[in-house]
């Protein structure tokens, strides 16, 4: 579905992405995890282009992405993003969040892109927020609307980066609970992320990234039990 | 006492009273509002046009020749006392135009404009980054992100600098006595040399003045209010 090949990035004199290759299968719920710095975030968004790569390929679903005559926006359509500060439209209620991209892209009709959003809203158990302004929500709730705002594209990838890591410990948990019911829905989701309960019992692949590449890639059974790199090792002594 | 008085009471005559010059007070008013009214309309579409072009970036990064030509106006503009731009638009530019009015506008607008540049893009500037990219990565393009969400939210920060850029424009106009416009000032200024009582008059155009800022004030705050609404906490 997503196939990375040799990727890299680089900012100023900072050499992030040092040739990552990857494949993304339909259905797979990808974890990624590492060191802050390791380029994580950066892979992740380069795989919609939030940040143009500086050299390599990426398909998606047989569209060379990364050639400059590829039209982004319509590419973007179809991948959902969900951020670490939520990136809810300040000016606009719930219900507009939700809907503005999927009507003004001509996907939906206005009464049809807000019923799909009450029943998404409802789904996450935030119905009656739909016409609340974002800075009435809490973290964890402002997240759940970030997640169905994508949702509400229908996309058939869902990006991940960091989403609970701007939350408060206890917000964390509805969030999470919210990405299960994703992944159990048959999402392709790609996740970057500091919870290692989350990649252990959702992941269907856990990613180690470290100094700009995949250094260790396998089962969440066998990542954890027994990472193979030294460097994954001290990693997971620290963080778990 | 009574002397003193019946002193004010004439002072206040011959400024206001006699030979209706109250009248003369509200058609300077009327210019000064006029040549306010269109140039702040008229600085404000330069200005916005010139903060987009400033913003303009290239594929690259580098900036576009529309940034450099927007640069390059905003540092004449200014570089230079908006009265000497008065005069050359006046005595040199439109030396032969029939409406003096007109070339005021024109050349207020100008001025303004470069100003009102700056407090626009530095509003646009002020919204936060992740807001043009989680409606780019919902798959809107720039320009939809921009006009649905960026500049909703960049009018809010740039409503007080505006705010201030008016008023400062309002009085500004003031200078238009130098090209033999009569404005408030200048019908201050006349009736205040015929009299030989220069206090009435200028203390008089002063309160006028005073007052339709105070309104214009007012009614910027409450415009604010309105706007802050999805900011209640």
């Amino acid at each position: 579905m997503i196939i990375v090949k040799d990727l890299h990035k680089t900012f100023e004199n900072n050499h992030v992405l040092r040739g990552v290759n990857y494949h993304v299968h339909h259905g797979e719920k990808i974890v990624v995890i590492g060191p802050s710095g390791s380029g994580k975030s950066t892979f992740l968004r380069c795989l919609n282009l939030l940040e143009v790569p500086t050299s390599g390929e990426i398909w998606f679903d047989g569209v060379n992405i990364t050639d400059p005559k590829t039209n982004i926006d319509k590419v973007r359509e179809h991948m959902g993003m969900v951020f670490q500060n939520f990136n809810l439209f300040h000016n606009l209620t719930i219900m507009q969040n939700i809907t503005l991209a999927p009507v003004k892209l001509k996907i939906m009709e206005k009464d049809e892109a807000g019923e799909n959003a009450l029943k998404l809203l409802e789904r996450v158990g935030l119905k009656e927020k739909a016409d609340a302004y974002p800075s009435q929500l809490s973290g964890g709730q402002k997240q759940r609307v970030a997640i169905v705002r994508s949702l509400a594209m229908n996309p058939r990838v869902m990006l991940f980066d960091e989403p609970t890591s701007a939350l408060d410990p206890e917000m964390v948990g509805e969030v999470l609970a919210v990405m299960k019911g994703l992944a159990e829905s048959g999402m392709t989701m790609v996740v970057v992320t500091h919870e290692m309960g989350f990649a252990r019992e959702v992941g269907t692949k856990v990613l180690f990234m470290d100094e700009g590449i995949i250094m260790e890639e396998n089962t969440p059974q066998e990542f954890f039990n027994h990472p193979k790199s030294q460097r994954l090792q001290d990693f997971l002594s620290k963080v778990l | 006492m009574q002397a003193w008085l019946e002193r004010v009471a004439e002072m206040f005559d011959a400024a206001f009273i006699s030979g209706d010059r109250w009248k003369l007070y509200l058609q300077g008013l009327g210019v000064t509002l006029q040549i306010a009214a269109f140039a702040a309309i008229l600085g404000m579409i330069i200005g916005t046009v010139l903060a987009f072009m400033k913003l303009s970036v290239r594929r690259n990064g580098k900036k576009t020749i529309l940034a450099v030509l927007a640069n390059i106006y905003i540092d004449v503009i200014r570089g230079t006392p908006s009265v000497l731009q008065l005069m050359i638009m006046w005595f040199i530019i439109f030396y032969s135009a029939k409406n003096r009015v007109a070339v005021a506008v024109l050349s207020f607008g100008i001025n303004s404009g470069a100003y009102v540049a700056e407090i626009v893009r530095a509003g646009i500037l002020a919204v936060d980054k992740g807001q043009m990219e989680a409606g780019r990565s919902l798959g809107l393009s720039k320009t939809q992100t921009m006009i649905s969400i960026i500049i909703p939210q960049a009018v809010k920060n740039v409503l007080p600098p505006i705010g201030n850029e008016f008023i400062v424009l309002l009085k500004e106009t003031a200078i238009v006595g130098y090209v033999s416009l009569t404005d408030l000032t200048r019908v201050a200024n006349q009736i205040a040399s015929r009299t030989y009582e220069p206090f009435m008059p200028l203390i008089g155009a002063a309160v006028i003045y005073f007052i339709v800022i105070k309104i214009l004030t007012i009614l910027l705050e409450r415009f604010e209010r309105r706007l802050r609404k999805s900011d209640n906490r």
